[in-house]
């Protein structure tokens, strides 16, 4: 596919990301990211598990190039009626080419094809140029997300309550009674997709209650979620995390894309968990808001 | 003369840190990954590590913290080199229980000096 934009006069091509190899793919993401604050490599194994966990539809995922030279990607989740922008990233010495537009507009098209309703995406807090370049196309703020860190180490809050550890077919049960906005990342989709996911239910001597979710992988805990279901959300998010670290004392943690209104905050900052870094979500109705279809990539001849 | 096992993906960015501590008389250990720098780390036992935060088969904060919880690394001086806002950088360090950071991009002198300081 050629599109309507150019680089340093040569049309920019976009080819499915289904054509390359993984480790074609790792190359180029890696390439695209080596100067970023939060560069986020990933090797091929990595990325393949990624692909499989967030549901990257590798047709509707672009590499991008101009005179055989490789200058940029972008990959796009797609789940039921709704799509997921990610990994998006130009060399550093061929940005403001109009490559990431490209690459979008793309993208939002594909997404158009597979009738969904919206699309949704994360950017880092400060990446002034993509923020700017999705409010150009449509794309809305929705919320403030979080990234952050617990280093292994003893429970900092007493493991109150009473614990209930629960099988898969419960979490299950609970992580799909999911409200509507929930990142991504930790859709009950993504949790479908996981080896080692474990979780909890607390119940607390005042009534408060409620369950966490996490994956547990062999070094890290991930993908943490915390529901208060009764009471104090503090309380009942100190107790699920107490319960949660000490079971795995000795695992780094690493809580990603909490939103910055989580009513569980002062239960992770109580537990150690340190801010890394913020993204912004942000929305493209399709259905209501047309804009970005004002310039389609048109076809190869 | 003192070891330093530099843990970075980057190629370009262990290369000088490589050769800026090979002029400054220092004997360096290298790994592309967090794999294999725990891996080092472990058998050879070096004087100080070198690390990145980026690694693209784990965070390098889980290096650390693998690091810090084995008898055998505990006591080795970890330096965190990164990109990161500075008050990010010296959050993480604290956090993780490493000795300091150095920022990218890397200042030769500025880099020399730090090892060294860390090393006394």
């Amino acid at each position: 596919m050629t599109t309507d934009g150019f680089h340093d006069g040569s049309a920019i091509e976009l080819t499915p990301a289904a054509s390359f190899t993984i480790d074609e793919l790792v190359a180029i993401y890696n390439q695209t990211r080596i100067d970023y604050i939060v560069p986020m490599p990933m090797n091929s194994q990595r990325l393949a598990e990624y692909i499989r966990l967030y549901d990257v539809n590798l047709d509707a995922s672009f590499v991008a190039k101009a005179d055989g030279d490789i200058l940029g990607l972008a990959m796009l989740g797609v789940r039921r009626d709704h799509a997921w922008v990610t990994r998006l990233g130009v060399l550093p010495n061929r940005r403001k080419g109009g490559i990431g537009r490209a690459l979008m507009v793309a993208m939002v098209e594909a997404a158009r094809q597979h009738w969904l309703k919206y699309v949704q995406l994360e950017v880092i807090l400060n990446n002034t140029p993509a923020h700017k370049l999705f409010l150009a196309l449509g794309f809305e703020e929705t919320n403030q997300l979080l990234v952050m860190r617990r280093p292994p180490g003893p429970v900092k809050q007493p493991a109150v309550g009473s614990i209930e550890w629960l099988d898969w077919s419960q979490l299950q049960r609970l992580v799909r009674q999911q409200p509507h906005g929930v990142p991504w990342t930790n859709q009950s989709d993504s949790y479908d997709h996981m080896a080692m996911v474990e979780g909890c239910r607390v119940n607390l001597a005042d009534g408060g209650r409620g369950w966490c979710i996490f994956r547990r992988q062999p070094l890290v805990l991930s993908h943490i979620r915390l529901h208060t279901e009764a009471g104090d959300p503090n309380a009942v998010g100190s107790a699920l995390l107490a319960h949660v670290h000490q079971r795995h004392s000795r695992l780094d943690t690493q809580a990603e894309n909490i939103r910055c209104d989580d009513p569980h905050l002062a239960a992770y900052e109580q537990h150690g968990y340190i801010e890394a870094f913020q993204r912004i979500e942000m929305l493209l109705n399709l259905v209501a808001n047309e804009r970005v279809n004002k310039n389609p990539p048109q076809s190869a001849s | 003369m003192p070891t330093i096992l530099v843990i970075e993906d980057i190629p370009d960015n262990a290369a000088l840190a490589r050769r800026v501590l090979n002029a400054y008389g220092y004997s360096v250990l290298e790994a592309a990954d967090a794999a294999s720098g725990l891996d080092m780390a472990l058998e050879q036992h070096p004087d100080l590590i070198l690390l990145d935060l980026g690694l693209p088969d784990a965070d390098g904060q889980t290096v650390a913290g693998v690091l810090r919880g084995t008898p055998e690394t505990q006591n080795i001086p970890i330096v965190v080199f990164t990109a990161w806002p500075e008050e990010t950088a010296r959050q993480m360090v604290r956090a993780y229980g490493c000795n300091g950071f150095i920022r990218k991009p890397l200042s030769v002198i500025d880099f020399a000096q730090a090892i060294a300081s860390y090393l006394s």
